[in-house]
């Protein structure tokens, strides 16, 4: 089974409009403790598919998250809540082919910096990890 | 349209299991618009299969290919140079899209991603219903447009039964409604109640499942 270490990678992708800097500025993937995390700026977090999400994890990436304006501020009114009915699709399809779901996250965000979008992808490494542990008795936690 | 659905991804798992490479095909008509084999379910269920199976410790390739039509020949056709070197295939259309790939390629195992069930219409986004059984003995004429085959969960030509509630739901589903109860409503509309009184002879099944696979034949389509 996929068992990450550190050597991870996360791709965040995000709402353009749930940032406080310019459409400008793309971050530069960089690594923390191990974990490269990879911010992608989207038009619109509803603009993301069930299949691009999947596609990243069996392309390498160990974890997506989508970052989501919040719900009052989300300009397409429901952008943001169909970008999170879509990511626990994906979830749900993961489940069933018993790949731990916690691969995927959704964070509603409003006014994040970089640091914050590096920090949520970091706290979905974490997540991945924890998912991953072998619990004992030789079972594992998912 | 015609409805599928996947079935559920272990089957679909087991059924692949110890392939090495497998084409993936989807068609991009009926299934398409019921959401179980279009492009997009194509290229969802690709990278889904490729994760299952690297979790197992087995990978797999899967490539992807969505026809036009899985059920016409001219469309088949063009998978001849994707087949090629791949152990199987799994089709995401209905069952005549699978016979289709399953008679133009009989070297390869041709396994179903689908469960095909009823020919529906989209009542709204994310909804589907039944409205025709393909029974062969279309009588929307007589029940004002409303078929009692396909939206009777018993399939009644005399309704309604006892088990109508009084708010004019079924019995078997508070959320489905009657289909007898709609028929009468929409008789009374049209001031044609007394119709429904009409005893009408025994519906024929000779030209259903019941009376054998079909074959047509139209000599005046034919070259």
């Amino acid at each position: 089974m996929h068992v990450p270490t550190r050597g991870m990678k996360i791709v965040v992708l995000y709402c353009q409009h749930c940032v406080t800097y310019g459409k400008e500025s793309p971050i530069a993937p960089r690594e923390h403790d191990g974990v490269v995390v990879q911010t992608v700026m989207m038009p619109c977090s509803s603009k993301v598919q069930a299949s691009e999400v999947l596609k990243l994890l069996a392309a390498g990436a160990d974890g997506v998250e989508i970052v989501a304006c919040s719900d009052e501020s989300c300009r397409l009114l429901v952008g943001s809540r169909m970008a999170e009915k879509r990511l626990q699709y994906a979830q749900r399809l993961l489940n069933e082919v018993h790949v731990p779901k916690e691969r995927l996250g959704f964070s509603w965000k409003s006014g994040v910096g970089p640091e914050e979008l590096e920090a949520i992808g970091l706290r979905r490494a974490s997540a991945v990890e924890a998912s991953t542990v072998e619990a004992p008795g030789g079972g594992e936690k998912t | 349209m015609i409805f599928s659905e996947w079935k559920p991804l272990d089957e679909i798992v087991r059924q692949l299991d110890g392939r090495k490479k497998v084409l993936l095909v989807g068609c991009a008509t009926c299934v398409a618009e019921c959401a179980a084999g279009g492009e997009r379910e194509v290229e969802t269920l690709a990278p889904l299969l490729s994760l299952a199976f690297r979790e197992k410790g087995q990978p797999i390739e899967i490539v992807t290919c969505t026809l036009e039509k899985q059920c016409e020949w001219e469309f088949v056709e063009e998978l001849s140079g994707k087949a090629t070197g791949v152990d199987a295939l799994l089709s995401l259309a209905c069952g005549i899209g699978v016979q289709a790939l399953a008679e133009r390629f009989p070297e390869l195992p041709t396994y179903p991603g689908v469960n095909t069930s009823a020919l529906t219409i989209r009542e709204e986004a994310g909804i589907w219903a039944s409205r025709c059984a393909a029974c062969g003995d279309c009588v929307l004429g007589e029940t004002f447009g409303y078929c009692p085959m396909a939206r009777c969960a018993k399939s009644l030509m005399n309704g309604p039964c006892g088990g109508t509630r009084e708010n004019g739901k079924c019995e078997i589903n508070e959320t489905l409604d009657c289909v007898w109860n709609l028929i009468v409503e929409r008789a009374e509309l049209r001031g044609e109640l007394e119709s429904l009184g009409r005893v009408r002879g025994p519906k024929s099944w000779s030209n259903s499942r019941h009376g054998g696979p079909k074959r047509v034949i139209r000599e005046d389509l034919r070259a």
